[in-house]
């Protein structure tokens, strides 16, 4: 029987939940059939079928949380673009993956994979040959797992936690508390399994003694500029190592991101380097840069709240979740300042007003978008990005602008393209039509990417000033609050003005303070005085 | 007169012209500088190319002498001289020939004639006419090459031959002496020994083929020890005298005792040097190193961050196939692509009869840098391919790291080396392991059947050879 499994759903996508399952057991589904919705951490987004058959026993129910690549149900009498479709082929079809996906079944187990071997005592750390076997955490009949501890050792350096390399059960312990082990002598027998762990082989040296890295906490990994020599100003080389295992291609690939392949570990054969290998040192990289070296506040352990009262624990929705790592990201790259300022719209609001129909509505983000949208001309420092791995600022020809809109499910901020072009009643139509797609959790995936700066208005709460976190990697972000009458001394007299407060923070590796404060002021003053607009062109 | 372009590419040897061809496809505006009428420098007029042609009318000759090992057996062969230069001449022609129309379809302005600088941004160039024009450029790649050695005090003799003169195949002489016994010097002599030629070689170190592994060179070495007349190590010239109709030839042997010889003709063959004079250098950036290679990075810029160099004049090894890659290299890192110059292996190959050929890590290096390798040898007495071409003079090893497994250097001795040389690169590129050699299935019965061996001896498993587990 095949499966349909959950396909590829966009970059960087690697699970979501699941809202509604479309099909039920004994439907007949075709190629390109809608079967499942499904709410990732950016967009709530239908699955289509990529077989075709009858759905037999469906394996996900509505909330659950499902991975790609994960079985959604199986399927008869199918045709599908399943290599493994072949149905009812008893025999030939005991597949050795799924020998090992079910639990506990040893003896089948064993059979697949061909019988009892040993596991060896991995390397322990550098210069650690042998130490005396103070713990055994598993007996005879155990199932191992990678990585689970097995062994207490103790060595002349220290007493160390041991992980199994293999995966399978036990069938002999070969040793006892107190005896000496030696690195690379059998530890135990086991069976059934998926060992990495073949004898004296050079694979467990090069995977570098998991149990080692307990008792050395390793620096984090540093972001080398390139060296560039004296005599070639601006020229970023890509280094040349020798006797690194990485194929051609693998290196290509480093050095276009700029990555030094002699830093990557290797997790292939012999240390061999992979492309994966590559993308995920790149993405440790940008971890450790984005904490700036700092310890982020996720790591730091809870207290006990529950010694002051009762608790619960409620799993992070993915919009939550997603949320709290963007933010987080935001917060420790970007040194943040806050510029304020208010505006007079007193003008503004009678020619909103003026033009708001009984059906049509108009609010007063439009405006501020289409100044902004200039003002990121203006100032291109605004629009743009910093790139502290080649050391060199992005900027940006296009005007894109995020605005952050309150869901029921969270914050959530789509993206208006292309705003420059667009005129104040158009960037009112789309954000009307953009911010009801989000609420009804309709937003596509491209419509949340792309932003050069983002618009959060609170006014619609209430609120004087607040200090809005920059929308990384965006420059800055202008905040709205809610506009207030207010007395304003002009030309010897009090007068009641309309005054809405306006609060920008931005990157401030990007934009010095006096540049933010000339932003906000040519804001001011574009809003108040329309025509600068015009003036500035 | 006066022009510009985006390219100028001086020298149109394999590194120049795959420099030029590749800027040109990558949509810059290029020109070529080359003294000869069409690309193709020395490996295609004076070098791989035609001694190639010259080593394969030499092999026949040898296969049919050796063919009576089997049972048939062939006359003495005539050899018309004139029709062996002419069929070389032609192979050269249709390939430079080829290669000009590349350049036209791809729209390089081509000039025949020789460049100099004026300044980081302008060239000089005396064309082929005699006509002089001026050329700015934003980037130039220098490519210029390398010419044969000569030893310093020597006369000008019609007799005295650098490799040049000895491709030119005008005479086949009876007695040859080959000054070198490096990859030049053994095809050479080789090659006029098949011809009919009583050939001497005199090399200044212990063994032919410095630079190679030894194991390698003693399977040539057994070979030539029947062919030459003489093989003199560890023996210098001292002096060379013309004399009628030759060249008397004044040695030095290690005990330091003297001896002469008269030779026919002499080919000198004691390495070859970069062409990096009488190019206006001075008036750039660029800095030269004490033997006159250009400095370069590992983008081949030069310290002039507007002019690159590729190929010979940057530095050994001194091949066509690494000033190819080079080439590339820097015009796409002029086209602003982020790559550098950075193999893990670069074959070197002695076309010889039979062959030697290895790339990485040799066991001299290994040996040098007290690296802890596995060395697998498979003899090619092995292998059932060689011994029906009758030619189980032959040796496969791979040069292994002990801890890792992977392969870190591949040497293989006997016919079509060569060929057999290119998997060992790739091996190496890839960052293969011994286990991946070994598990790849070769194809029976071949000589490529060889390096799987080498693999299985490694882990003490070989098909074909037993070895008793340690």
């Amino acid at each position: 029987m095949a499966e349909f499994k959950l396909p590829e759903l966009g970059e960087n996508i690697t699970q979501g939940t699941i809202t509604k399952i479309l099909v039920k057991s004994g439907d007949t589904v075709k190629k390109g059939q809608n079967v499942l919705e499904l709410e990732t951490d950016k967009a709530v987004l239908e699955v289509p079928c990529n077989v075709e058959g009858v759905v037999g026993q469906i394996m996900v129910k509505s909330g659950a949380v499902i991975k790609v690549g994960q079985p959604v149900f199986t399927l008869s009498g199918s045709s599908t673009a399943a290599p493994s479709a072949a149905p009812e082929k008893p025999a030939a079809q005991a597949k050795p993956e799924a020998s090992s996906l079910q639990p506990a079944q040893p003896s089948t187990a064993a059979a697949a994979s061909g019988g009892v071997t040993e596991m060896i005592l991995p390397t322990l750390g550098e210069n650690i040959e042998k130490g005396t076997v103070t713990k055994i955490y598993v007996k005879a009949g155990d199932r191992l797992e990678k990585g689970k501890n097995i062994l207490e050792v103790e060595t002349d350096k220290a007493v160390l936690d041991v992980p199994s390399s293999a995966e399978g059960v036990v069938k002999e312990v070969l040793i006892k508390p107190g005896t000496v082990v030696k690195v690379g002598q059998p530890v135990f027998k086991i069976e059934g399994t998926v060992s990495i762990a073949k004898p004296a082989s050079g694979i467990s040296a090069a995977k570098e003694a998991p149990a080692g890295t307990k008792t050395t906490t390793p620096p984090p990994p540093v972001v080398q500029p390139p060296v560039s020599q004296a005599a070639v100003p601006a020229a970023t080389q890509p280094a040349v190592h020798k006797d690194v295992p990485a194929a051609p291609s693998v290196r290509l690939l480093a050095r276009e991101l700029g990555i030094d392949i002699g830093q990557v570990p290797g997790s292939g054969p012999g240390g061999r380097i992979s492309a994966a290998d590559v993308k995920a040192y790149c993405k440790t990289l940008n971890t450790a840069r984005s904490a700036g070296g700092g310890a982020v506040a996720a790591a730091q352990p809870l207290p006990d709240f529950t010694k002051w009262g009762a608790t619960r624990r409620e799993a992070m929705s993915n919009v939550r979740r997603k949320t709290a790592e963007h933010l987080s990201i935001a917060w420790n790259t970007i040194p943040h300042v806050t510029q304020f300022d208010k505006v007079d719209i007193t003008e503004l609001e009678k020619l909103r007003k003026s033009i708001s129909g009984s059906n049509k509505k108009i609010s007063v983000t439009p405006f501020i978008i289409k100044v902004v949208a200039q003002a990121l001309k203006k100032f291109p420092q605004f629009n743009a990005s910093v790139d502290m791995s080649t050391q060199e600022i992005i900027f940006k020809d296009y005007v894109n602008i995020g605005v952050a809109v309150d869901t029921d499910r969270g914050l959530l901020v789509p993206v208006l393209k292309n705003v420059d072009k667009m005129s104040i009643l158009q960037i009112s139509d789309e954000l009307t039509a953009l911010a009801e797609r989000a609420r009804l959790r309709k937003t596509t995936i491209e419509e949340m990417q792309g932003g050069c700066f983002t618009i959060s208005n609170l006014g619609g709460i209430g609120g004087t000033y607040f200090t809005p976190i920059v929308n990384w990697p965006e420059a800055a972000i202008l905040g709205l609050s809610r506009g207030a009458t207010e007395q304003v001394y002009t030309d010897g007299h009090f007068v009641p003005r309309l005054m809405l407060p306006l609060s920008l923070s931005y990157d401030h590796r990007l934009v010095d303070g006096a540049d933010g404060a000339r932003f906000i002021r040519w804001v001011v003053e574009a809003i108040q005085q329309p025509f600068l607009l015009e003036l500035n062109k | 007169m006066s022009s510009s372009v985006q390219v100028v590419v001086i020298g149109a040897g394999p590194g120049g012209y795959a420099a030029a061809f590749l800027a040109a496809d990558l949509g810059m505006q290029v020109a070529i500088v080359e003294k000869e009428a069409n690309p193709g420098g020395v490996c295609l007029y004076r070098g791989c190319i035609p001694s190639k042609a010259f080593l394969h009318a030499a092999k026949i000759i040898s296969e049919a002498r050796h063919a009576k090992n089997f049972g048939i057996e062939y006359n003495t062969p005539h050899i018309d001289i004139d029709k062996l230069r002419d069929w070389k001449k032609s192979v050269v022609a249709k390939l430079t020939g080829g290669l000009g129309a590349l350049a036209r379809a791809r729209k390089i302005k081509y000039f025949q004639g020789e460049a100099s600088f004026l300044n980081s941004n302008t060239l000089k160039i005396k064309k082929a006419d005699g006509s002089q024009e001026e050329l700015t450029f934003e980037k130039a790649i220098l490519a210029t090459g390398s010419r044969p050695s000569m030893i310093p005090g020597i006369p000008q003799s019609p007799h005295i031959w650098d490799s040049t003169a000895a491709l030119n195949l005008e005479t086949i002489p009876e007695n040859l002496l080959v000054v070198g016994g490096g990859y030049i010097g053994m095809e050479l002599g080789t090659a006029y020994r098949e011809l009919g030629s009583k050939v001497s070689v005199v090399e200044m170190m212990s063994g032919l083929l410095p630079g190679a592994d030894r194991d390698l060179a003693d399977v040539l070495n057994k070979r030539v020890k029947n062919l030459f007349t003489k093989v003199m190590l560890e023996t210098k010239v001292a002096k060379m005298e013309a004399v009628a109709d030759g060249v008397a030839v004044t040695f030095t042997d290690k005990e330091g005792k003297e001896f002469k010889e008269n030779y026919n003709k002499v080919l000198v063959s004691i390495g070859r040097r970069p062409n990096s004079e009488n190019l206006g250098l001075e008036n750039t950036k660029v800095k030269l190193t004490p033997r006159g290679f250009v400095e370069v990075d590992d983008q081949r810029r030069t310290t002039d961050p507007n002019i690159y160099a590729i190929g010979d004049i940057a530095g050994d090894p001194m091949l066509a196939h690494k000033a190819t890659h080079e080439g590339r290299v820097a015009a796409e890192a002029i086209a602003g692509h982020k790559v550098a110059f950075g193999p893990q292996a670069i074959p070197a190959v002695v076309f010889t009869d039979p062959e030697i050929a290895w790339c990485g890590l040799t066991e001299l290096d290994a040996a040098k840098a007290g690296l802890d390798v596995t060395v697998a040898k498979f003899p090619w007495g092995a292998s059932g391919r060689a011994l029906t071409l009758d030619r189980q003079d032959g040796l496969t090893k791979l040069i292994i790291d002990t801890k890792t497994q992977r392969v870190l250097g591949v040497g293989i001795a006997g016919v079509h080396a060569g060929e057999m040389i290119a998997e060992g690169v790739l091996a190496i590129e890839m960052g293969a392991l011994a286990k991946d050699l070994e598990m790849t299935i070769h194809p029976h019965p071949t000589l490529s059947e060889t390096s799987m061996g080498a693999a299985e001896i490694f882990f003490g498993t070989s098909t074909d050879i037993f070895k008793p587990r340690k």
